[in-house]
């Protein structure tokens, strides 16, 4: 391969290298002149000048007061000299103003002369007219003696020659102690909103982001591998579960919730029902049941539905405990306590149904799975592609049906089902190529792997476009409608014919897939996990948090909670995807080190994983908070509340030395947060 | 008795890590695995507890198919099979004691192990563990915090807390002085000789080989090179083993 001469290489090399440099140039150069990047606007002196007020007026923060104490005294003139008039004087006082010459016209230079003012302080000079209007002229410095000189010119004003005006001379000083300006203050209030905010988004988001970096995680997702059969019967039992789950433990959830408003009934009820799950568990696990027998698979179901019943009950307490403490603590000090339990309680409540059809949808797909397990291995080969092929035609037509009622929601969203079907037929033609082409030559490698991932492209691309068609996608993606919603009607049920047609499809690849493979090949139900939560994360990590700030200012109004809302769903995205990094780049060696021990994946996580990340987590979780306070003055821009709320008023008033100290607290509080942040990953990392 | 049938790993990069490799191995016998680096020691071990999974071939252990055996009883074997590594692989920012506590996750519940709550005498156990490799007074102390050898000892505390009837060891002296190397070794000769552990280590030196083994298989390019006695290997059989190059290094 390397067989020409070492130097007509280094001459290819750097005529690449020179290629590449001009290339560079030129794209720069396109850069320029896309950003109107201009020297002109910068050197106009007017908008020099007023880039100079604002920046003055900006670094000049309004953010002490002080009470002012202040004199005012006169001289008069005479608007036009006339030979022989004198002008007359008011009777001099401690403190007096001489003007000379006293009288002139329009353009003329006069000299003011003040005595007897507050030493070290100014003087502020007004144009009296007989009128009464006053007119500003200068601001003078009063030297160590109360004495001033400044040179007026006299301006343009109406009136007539030999009319009286006179100049008035304002000298204020400062007495008393300086205070926090009302600026200050407010910006104060809002700098507190602010922090409280960015950590009320970070918090919340902590939770939910480090579940889904675990599922994120390909290291430890990737273990997970289970018999295609056992996985079906778990994805098609969810909807059952789910659906048994609304109609059997919400009544339990209603129970709690009741007994706990009534607090005394609910906290027994929860302790005597954790309490009781304590006392089975115990006696439960006391037995030495033999592995794969009916009786173990019986017990760890019937502890999961007893798990599953206490914790749906202990829910609804908590929640109607919540509830209960916020209308008792309503009034006095603990007021915002009560607030917060009350609201509280309120949002448990308020999703109780979920809670309930999710414990429901988890523990048929369990139960599911657990008796499938063992029964399936023994499936001999017809069977077990037939039943593959039920199973799949099942879970297929649910996934469709799934992905239907997403596209129903928004015509952007209509993608989803030609994609997903092109996903499958991907997988479908892999699975195919590596049970009939490639089947035993586990070492034909590479050529093989080439062939394969253009084959599964192929299939993707055609199942996509005769999805689309027989979906009428078009609809949605360009003519931006929803799906139509046209029912066929079946007698007994009626079905949108859209979904009806994504499910026929979703039955057709699924049942296809599930009965070349049969129930008993390896499904790695880990990686589909990962898969659908990286789509998640990223999706949500793509959409701007002022889109977000957007949305949720419509949604709940203007103010810090829409930025909380804004903040924690992007944060969300943010930490999930610089938590799963991180676990993913931990040592291997822990896992496999408590694998071998004989521990499930949950002891692992909590034994090999967990003892690694909280460094990482709790280092990104302080920087994540300090990106969201700076982020909140984004959001705050579009209502979010906080500082960004007050800074944009500012702005939009011209008030730049307002803005100024908007401008500080901010560029503070960033700054300890980012030394807090700092010092305290240096100690922990 | 562990039995090896046909064993043969080829990982998705098309690398053969393992070809058609059969043996046995009656209780309590301290068995040797020689080989130069990528000889398919490592890939070998780890397909005996299936932290890999084999392509083909089968492992039987106590009548067991290790090969055909489901999640549920895959952990269940696990736990009566203990393994050392050569990065010792313990969990730095943890206690010593919750190092070794981890060798009983296989036994406990799992609720109550997933807050970290241990029974009695399962620390007390861990505690007698620790003594046993001379550690006790490490007990409460970061596992980072202790130098190589004992780190190594802290996991033979973990191994032996699974109650193991056959110890994997992967080449657990690879990364300490010879000294300590042999400190180790006879750390494991003595859990062979006193418990009846039956032990299946790697290791890069013949020397340290022939000191410990019952008997010594010799692995090269993934396929099995040499099956005997200690003694048997020979000049010829060295070169065989470790190429044409090799010059035989004395570990004292």
């Amino acid at each position: 391969m390397n067989d020409k001469p070492a130097s007509s290489r280094s001459v290819l090399r750097r005529i690449v290298i020179l290629v590449g440099v001009l290339v560079g140039i030129v794209v720069y150069a396109i850069g320029w002149q896309v950003t109107d990047i201009s020297l002109e606007e910068t050197q106009d002196p007017t908008r020099q000048e007023v880039m100079q007020r604002a920046l003055r007026e900006l670094f000049a923060p309004d953010i002490f007061a002080q009470e002012r104490e202040s004199i005012v005294t006169s001289a008069n003139i005479m608007l036009g000299c006339q030979e022989g008039q004198t002008v007359e004087q008011p009777e001099r006082t401690e403190h007096y103003v001489i003007i000379t010459p006293d009288c002139g016209q329009r353009g003329d230079v006069i000299s003011v002369e003040g005595f007897g003012f507050e030493p070290d302080s100014d003087v502020f000079l007004r144009w009296v007219p007989p009128t009464g209007q006053k007119r500003p002229l200068v601001r003078a410095d009063i030297d160590g003696e109360g004495h001033f000189l400044t040179q007026i010119e006299v301006p343009g004003i109406r009136g007539d020659a030999g009319q009286t005006h006179q100049i008035e001379a304002e000298g204020s000083w400062p007495v008393g102690l300086p205070r926090l300006s009302q600026t200050t203050l407010l910006v104060l209030e809002k700098i507190v909103e602010t922090i409280f905010l960015a950590l009320m988004a970070t918090t919340i988001a902590v939770p939910i982001a480090v579940l889904l970096s675990f599922f994120s995680a390909r290291n430890l997702m990737r273990q997970i591998r289970t018999p295609l059969g056992t996985a079906l019967i778990g994805f098609v039992l969810v909807p059952v579960g789910g659906w048994l789950g609304s109609l059997l433990l919400m009544p339990v959830v209603q129970l709690g919730l009741t007994w706990g408003k009534g607090l005394a009934l609910g906290l027994i009820g929860a302790v005597a029902g954790i309490a009781a799950y304590g006392l089975v568990a115990r006696y439960a696990n006391a037995l030495d049941l033999p592995t794969g027998h009916f009786q173990f698979h019986l017990r760890r179901v019937g502890m999961n539905l007893l798990l599953l019943v206490v914790f749906v009950f202990v829910f609804g307490a908590v929640a109607g405990i919540c509830v209960w403490l916020g209308e008792q603590l309503q009034e006095g000090i603990l007021g915002y306590l009560g607030n917060f339990l009350g609201t509280l309680g309120l949002l448990l409540e308020l999703v109780a149904g979920a809670v309930a059809w999710l414990a429901g949808a988890l523990l048929a797909a369990t139960i599911g799975m657990e008796f499938s397990r063992d029964w399936l291995r023994h499936l001999a080969e017809p069977a077990s592609s037939v039943l593959g092929a039920v199973l799949g035609a099942l879970g297929g037509a649910l996934l469709l049906a799934l992905m239907a009622a997403i596209a129903n929601q928004a015509a952007l969203l209509g993608i989803l089902p030609p994609f997903i079907a092109a996903t499958l037929a991907m997988q479908l033609v892999g699975m195919i190529y590596k049970r009939w082409v490639s089947r035993g030559r586990p070492q034909a490698g590479r050529a093989h792997a080439t062939a394969r991932l253009i084959l599964s492209w192929v299939a993707a691309v055609i199942v996509f476009a005769l999805t689309y068609a027989f979906l009428d996608t078009g609809r949605s993606l360009i003519d931006g409608r929803l799906p139509a919603a046209t029912v066929w009607d079946l007698g007994l049920v009626s079905i949108q014919t859209f979904t009806a047609k994504a499910m026929l499809i979703g039955a057709v690849l699924g049942g296809l897939g599930g009965f070349l493979a049969g129930t008993q090949s390896s499904f790695p139900l880990g990686m589909a996990l990962y898969n659908t939560s990286r789509t998640i994360l990223n999706a949500l990590r793509a959409v701007e948090p002022l889109i977000m700030g957007i949305v949720f200012v419509i949604w709940v109004g203007i103010g810090p909670f829409a930025g909380v809302l804004a903040l924690t769903l992007h944060s969300i995205a943010a930490l999930g995807k610089l938590y799963s990094e991180q676990t993913e780049n931990i040592d291997p060696g822990p896992l496999e080190a408590i694998q071998a021990t004989g521990a499930t994946w949950l002891q692992t996580v909590v034994y090999a994983v967990i003892p690694q990340i909280v460094p990482p987590y709790i280092a990104f979780t302080m920087y994540r908070w300090d990106i969201n306070v700076r982020m909140s003055t984004i959001i705050g821009f579009v209502g979010g509340g906080g500082i960004g709320f007050l800074l944009q008023q500012q702005i939009n008033l011209l008030r730049y030395k307002d803005a100024g100290v908007a401008v500080l607290a901010i560029a503070i509080v960033v700054s300890i947060l980012d030394y807090a942040s700092a010092s305290i990953r240096e100690r922990i990392v | 008795m562990l039995k090896i049938e046909h064993l043969t790993k080829v990982y998705d990069t098309g690398v053969q890590a393992l070809d058609d490799v059969s043996f046995e191995i009656p209780d309590g016998q301290f068995v040797v695995i020689i080989g130069l680096s990528g000889s398919g020691k490592s890939t070998l071990l780890r397909c005996i507890n299936r932290l890999i999974d084999p392509t083909e071939g089968r492992i039987i252990w106590n009548g067991l198919d290790i090969t055909a055996a489901t999640e549920e009883d895959l952990r269940q074997i696990r736990r009566r099979i203990g393994m050392i590594f050569q990065q010792f692989n313990l969990i730095k920012r943890s206690s010593v004691i919750t190092n070794v506590l981890a060798g009983r996750l296989g036994y406990t519940n799992p609720a109550w192990s997933l807050v970290n709550h241990f029974s009695k005498v399962d620390y007390q156990e861990a505690l007698a563990k620790l003594d046993r490799v001379g550690i006790r007074d490490k007990a409460y102390v970061r596992a980072d915090e202790l130098s190589g050898g004992q780190q190594q000892r802290v996991g033979i505390a973990r191994a032996l807390m699974q109650d193991p009837e056959l110890m994997l060891a992967d080449e657990p002296v690879a990364s300490l002085d010879p000294a300590t190397s042999h400190s180790v070794m006879k750390y494991l000769e003595l859990l062979n000789r006193e418990d009846g552990i039956t032990i299946l280590c790697s290791l890069h030196f013949l020397s340290l080989a022939r000191t410990y083994a019952d008997r010594i298989i010799a692995l090269k390019d993934g396929r099995l090179e040499f099956d005997g006695l200690p003694d048997e290997i020979d000049d010829a059989r060295f070169r065989a083993i470790y190429g044409e190059d090799a010059v035989r290094v004395e570990i004292a």
